[in-house]
């Protein structure tokens, strides 16, 4: 189903995303992992793509709920040494919740990975979106690769100077990452100047007016999905402050 | 006399692409230059990441100073191997020329007066001494490589791997470049420079050369 449009791809991140944000409870929460996980799907994400992430994720995603296990105090005791509570409901629950917020975000972001620049620029145009804003907002994505390859460069040639980055006190690994940064943020506004001009050089922005060759249109499929992915919205949201 | 790179039948190949470097037996001795040469995305870069242990091959073995580049970490890595970038920006992360050479033996900690002595003897060497206290943003494409180079140096690398590096210099700071070459050549160490420029071809005529063709290495 990868034919979809993406303006119904869009409001299907927005519905997950803006859940994600708004809902508290695990149930509901584990309800829009659902949701999202099965969206992936539906959408013709790169799921291989989604796992990769997810696993590169892991550490991160490990550390966050330790931070929520270990210091939320509240809720019944699970785990107890010397009249200490180590693990309580609350810290659990919390953990879970942060846990399943990552995934649908991630699940999010490989619906839209999948999906051509060119058609959800197109999308958002016919959404009355400005141009020039969207075209900045599909740059800005494309630029988190190269963010992130910069950044493993800066840290694998730190390594190639003989650094053991285990051995390093995590005070100094913090000052020492907030160096690395500085190449990777010096890289970026050199990339990005470069293509400001680039792009000025061919012609953008020369015309009030922008036509474009590529036209996205709406199937029927695609305005049930809208209607349905609406209604649902509506519903849960409605629902879940109503009765959540 | 154990080679200080030994690379035997390597396979690598990319994810997602259908690229597939191999290579068959292919040491590197200290005191030896070797030039690899090769057309554009034949492998050059992906042979030079694999001989330093930032890439790890599907198959065959990478062997350092006579250990497996598979037990090392990349720490352990870097006090034996060096490596130039062919952007050396991406590989100085401080603030000034002087904090850059420190950068390192900071962090690990090192006795100061040592470390000190030791990048202010580089610096002098490599010419860049008066530049000590100017940042690295508002330094030549040359003195970056140069700065990139003695911060390698400053590691402990016995084998220096340069990927490109005449690439943006001008003909005063190839020269230069080809002096540092002959230098560290002179001291013993090795090298492995990834190059299509005939003027390098050229100058270093008599160093052994390894081509690569559509991921092949002929040695």
């Amino acid at each position: 189903m990868k034919k979809a449009d993406p303006r119904v791809k869009l409001l299907w991140v927005l519905l997950c995303t803006t859940g994600a944000l708004v809902f508290f409870r695990p149930l509901w929460m584990a309800g829009l992992a659902l949701f999202s996980f099965l969206g992936t799907f539906y959408f013709g994400a790169h799921l291989q793509l989604l796992m990769g992430r997810l696993r590169r994720f892991l550490p991160l995603l490990v550390v966050i709920l330790l931070i929520h296990v270990l210091f939320v105090q509240t809720g019944t005791p699970l785990l107890v040494i010397r009249d200490y509570p180590i693990v309580t409901s609350h810290g659990l629950r919390r953990g879970a919740i942060t846990l399943m917020r990552f995934f649908v975000i991630l699940c999010s972001a490989a619906v839209m990975a999948a999906e051509n620049s060119r058609r959800v620029l197109a999308a958002l145009n016919k959404l009355k979106i400005p141009y020039l804003f969207s075209f900045m907002l599909m740059i800005a994505l494309r630029f988190i690769p190269s963010f992130s390859a910069s950044f493993s460069d800066s840290i694998i040639a730190l390594q190639l100077r003989g650094v053991e980055l285990r051995k390093i006190p995590w005070r100094k690994r913090l000052r020492m990452y907030g160096h690395l940064l500085l190449p990777v943020v010096a890289d970026a506004v050199v990339k990005s100047r470069v293509l400001a001009m680039v792009m000025e050089a061919r012609g953008f922005g020369a015309f009030s007016k922008r036509t474009s060759f590529l036209d996205v249109s709406m199937t029927p499929c695609d305005w049930v999905l809208i209607g349905a992915l609406f209604g649902l919205g509506i519903a849960a949201f409605g629902a879940y402050y109503l009765f959540g | 006399m154990t080679a200080a790179i030994a690379l035997s039948d390597l396979v690598f190949r990319y994810g997602r692409g259908n690229f597939i470097l191999s290579c068959p037996h292919l040491p590197f001795a200290q005191g030896e230059l070797s030039l690899i040469t090769g057309p554009n995305g034949s492998g050059k870069t992906t042979l030079s990441k694999l001989m330093c242990g930032i890439l790890r091959p599907a198959q065959g073995e990478v062997r350092l100073f006579g250990r497996s580049a598979a037990t090392l970490s990349l720490g352990e890595i870097g006090g034996q191997i060096g490596y130039l970038f062919q952007d050396p920006s991406r590989q100085l992360f401080a603030g000034t020329v002087w904090k850059e050479m420190t950068f390192a033996s900071d962090l690990l900690g090192e006795e100061q007066t040592s470390s000190a002595e030791k990048a202010l003897e580089l610096l002098e060497r490599f010419g860049l001494a008066a530049l000590k206290e100017r940042s690295v943003y508002y330094l030549s494409g040359g003195e970056k490589q140069r700065l990139a180079i003695c911060t390698i140096l400053m590691g402990g690398a016995k084998f220096l791997i340069l990927d490109e590096p005449t690439v943006g210099l001008d003909r005063k700071n190839r020269e230069i470049l080809y002096g540092i070459l002959d230098d560290l050549l002179a001291e013993g160490r090795g090298l492995a420079v990834i190059t299509h420029e005939n003027e390098l071809i050229e100058r270093f005529s008599r160093a052994r050369r390894i081509k690569l063709e559509n991921g092949q290495v002929t040695p």
